[in-house]
């Protein structure tokens, strides 16, 4: 018997030729599983393991309506419909469905469709869901859709450069969209996770990993839409009538820095923000644009004199009509009734460049008629220190502009520079810093910071209110504020409006001012200026305080006094027809 | 039964008949083998290898149908964002300030300010 026709031995060796490839299968799956593992975990991965961002919803912004809370800028998810010509078939019917649901001519969809050597045409934007579904349904090859989220504003133009935009990038841009884009936005999650081919996540997985996106907080603002869309609708008939191009208006709550309206002219539709040539107009100028604002400084420098004891509100004094400081002359630009004796209240109702100058010489502890460095000081600490102007505010705006004020021992003819500060000349302030300083010296001596934010919701209900922020108290005393109102009752007493307002019943006080223009290379224009207006009205306190401002108006007469007062008084009556002006003795 | 018949019924299933080699008996004792083992434990493992892919199979449709039903909350949430937009684009001030019945207003001069 040969050894292989033995039957133990040939199981032997069937078994050795089994054991043998199991072997060689137990090696190559110990290569494949224990030594090429990382390899071939990361592979598989690549193919089934996906992670994907989760865009947060941006807050939406909300204002008042009278006692009620509406949405002034919501989101939309809005479709771009697109197309690759080298797989449309019949771009005719095409053409003439895409005509028939969306508007537009047959012929300008057929070019589109048409275009050789693409293979990517849009053949509209920001459809709404319905609109997209129409075409989609007809299952066009090489028509589909892509989407994408805007902002949208229902009320159009209604205080935009306030609000801005969110841009391309998906990031806010100018206004409140800017300053509160970290709050607004959110924080995005991420879901990492096994999925099929079709991209959908499979359950059964314990590396699966969801953090849900975090929306953006919602922005309540301070804002009344019904008071805002008065204040842009009568500055606009006011810039008409002073035949000005440009200009800004707002009303403050003084009693709390609360911003109800901010309107700037001209203006832009958010919701079609690409369509501005000029990025100025995205600018909130009311915040952001400072000038040398003229005769409306007057009232915070008769505050600051009046406050440093130097002069009481009944002080008389001679005036010369004319000042002569470093060989220039200080001369008054509207009717001063010539060199004579004048009272403080002479220096705000005849609007008095050089009473406000002799207020300047007063306080240096010498007095007399000469500025000088103790007293440019003292003018200084109340205009940066007390009245903050120089420095942003911190609203909750992007891009706000500090302002100018010189500092009072730096540079060359001081004095003849600090002559002109005193009258809003050679310094700069936005229209808001006017407002919140004036509103301190009328409301008893706080200054607010100016706020537009009156409260962030988050998404999981937490209200988050922003209470007023003093920043600082005392600027000047009571009884010095109780003066300055009742001078600038008096401004108004003094002055012939269109409609007169019955000051038995109600507070109304203000300063126009009329500012000089300088010349990009130094000195100012002749023919050019600025109008401005600061007052307020109220009962038995101011309840409103209104800044307007008119750029170049080009009719004739003094800017601030035909320009922007006219504005002022309509603003005024407004405020007493329709938003509940609070008598005096109430 | 009597002791001794029981005895004998204890006996005839445990001790070898008379004439039985005793060592014989002890082979013919029931057991697995090392294959039987073997193939018992494959087949063990087996139904745990299907009783797990049944699971992770069943535990996977509920994958799809969690994307069913947050592709359906996705749809309704920006349905009613949609609504929103169109509450608020119905209430917007031009909308309502050019509407019938605003223009059907009848305008009426203030009382608080002297004209």
């Amino acid at each position: 018997m040969t050894p292989t026709s033995n039957p133990v031995t040939r199981i032997w060796w069937v078994y050795a030729v089994v054991v043998f490839i199991m072997a060689v299968f137990g090696v190559r799956l110990f290569y494949l599983q224990v030594i090429r593992h990382d390899y071939y975990v990361q592979a598989a991965q690549s193919d089934q393991l996906k992670e994907y961002e989760i865009t947060p919803t941006r807050g939406i912004i909300k204002a008042h309506d009278g006692s009620r809370v509406v949405p002034i800028v919501l989101n939309q998810k809005l479709y771009t419909l697109y197309a690759d010509p080298t797989l449309v078939k019949d771009s005719g019917r095409v053409a003439e469905t895409l005509a028939a649901s969306l508007g537009g001519t047959i012929g300008d969809y057929e070019n589109k469709l048409d275009t050789p050597d693409t293979r990517y045409v849009v053949l509209a934007k920001k459809l709404n869901q319905d609109q997209k579904e129409k075409i989609l349904r007809h299952k066009y090859p090489g028509v589909g859709a892509s989407e994408q989220f805007y902002r949208t504003h229902p009320n159009g133009v209604l205080a935009a450069q306030l609000l801005g935009f969110v841009n391309g990038e998906g990031k806010g841009a100018y206004g409140i969209e800017q300053a509160l884009n970290k709050e607004l936005d959110g924080t995005p999650g991420r879901l990492k996770a096994i999925t099929d081919i079709n991209g959908v996540p499979l359950a059964a997985n314990k590396d699966n990993t969801l953090v849900p996106a975090i929306s953006g907080d919602d922005v309540l603002l301070t804002v009344d839409v019904a008071m805002q869309k008065q204040l842009e609708t009568i500055l606009q008939q006011g810039l008409e009538a002073a035949k000005a191009e440009s200009g800004s208006a707002l009303i403050m709550d003084p009693t709390s820095g609360a911003i109800l309206a901010m309107a700037n002219l001209p203006t832009y539709n958010p919701d079609d923000y690409a369509a501005v040539e000029d990025s100025k107009v995205f600018n909130n100028a009311a915040v952001s644009d400072s000038l040398e604002v003229g005769s409306v400084m007057k009232p915070l420098t008769v505050a600051a004199a009046l406050d440093l004891g130097v002069v009481k509100v009944d002080t008389s004094y001679f005036d010369p009509s004319v000042w002569e400081i470093d060989d220039y002359k200080i001369k008054n630009v509207e009717e001063d009734g010539g060199a004579g004796q004048h009272t403080i209240g002479d220096i705000l109702s005849l609007s008095l460049n050089t009473g406000a100058t002799w207020l300047l010489m007063q306080m240096s502890d010498k007095g007399g008629t000469e500025v000088n460095k103790q007293g440019r000081q003292r003018w200084y600490e109340y205009a940066t220190n007390h009245y903050r102007l120089g420095q942003a505010t911190g609203i909750e705006q992007g891009y706000e502009d500090e302002g100018y004020m010189p500092e009072p021992d730096k540079g060359y003819g001081l004095n003849l520079t600090y002559a002109n500060t005193v009258f809003g000349q050679g310094m700069r302030a936005t229209p808001l810093q006017m407002a919140a300083a004036f509103s301190a010296i009328v409301n008893g001596g706080t200054y607010y910071q100016p706020r537009l934010v009156d409260q962030l919701i988050a998404q999981n209900g937490k209200v988050t209110t922003k209470k007023p922020v003093v920043l600082r108290s005392g600027v000047v005393s009571d009884g010095v504020s109780r003066d300055i109102r009742g001078l600038l009752n008096n401004v108004i007493a003094k002055r012939q409006f269109k409609r007169r307002f019955d000051l038995n019943t109600y507070s109304v006080g203000g300063k126009t001012g009329t500012a000089e223009i300088a010349k990009p290379g130094g000195g100012y224009f002749d023919n050019q200026f600025n109008g401005m207006y600061v007052g307020f009205v109220g009962g038995d306190m101011p309840q409103y305080v209104i800044t307007v401002r008119v750029n170049q108006p080009k009719i004739g007469g003094y800017a601030g006094t035909v320009a922007a007062q006219p504005i002022f008084a309509e603003v005024v009556h407004m405020l007493i027809d329709d938003f509940g002006v609070t008598p005096k003795g109430r | 039964m009597t002791y001794s018949s029981s005895l004998a019924l204890g006996r005839k299933g445990n001790y070898p008949s008379r004439g039985v080699s005793g060592v014989a008996f002890n082979t013919r004792e029931h057991a697995f083998g090392p294959i039987s083992n073997s193939i018992i434990l494959i087949v063990l493992a087996c139904c745990l290898g299907l009783l797990y892919l049944a699971q992770v199979t069943k535990t996977n449709a509920f994958g799809y149908q969690i994307n069913s039903l947050q592709q359906e909350q996705t749809r309704l949430n920006e349905r009613h964002a949609d609504l929103e937009v169109a509450s608020a684009r119905l209430q917007a001030l031009d909308r309502v300030q050019n509407s019938e019945v605003a223009k059907s207003l009848v305008s009426v001069a203030p009382t608080a300010t002297v004209q």
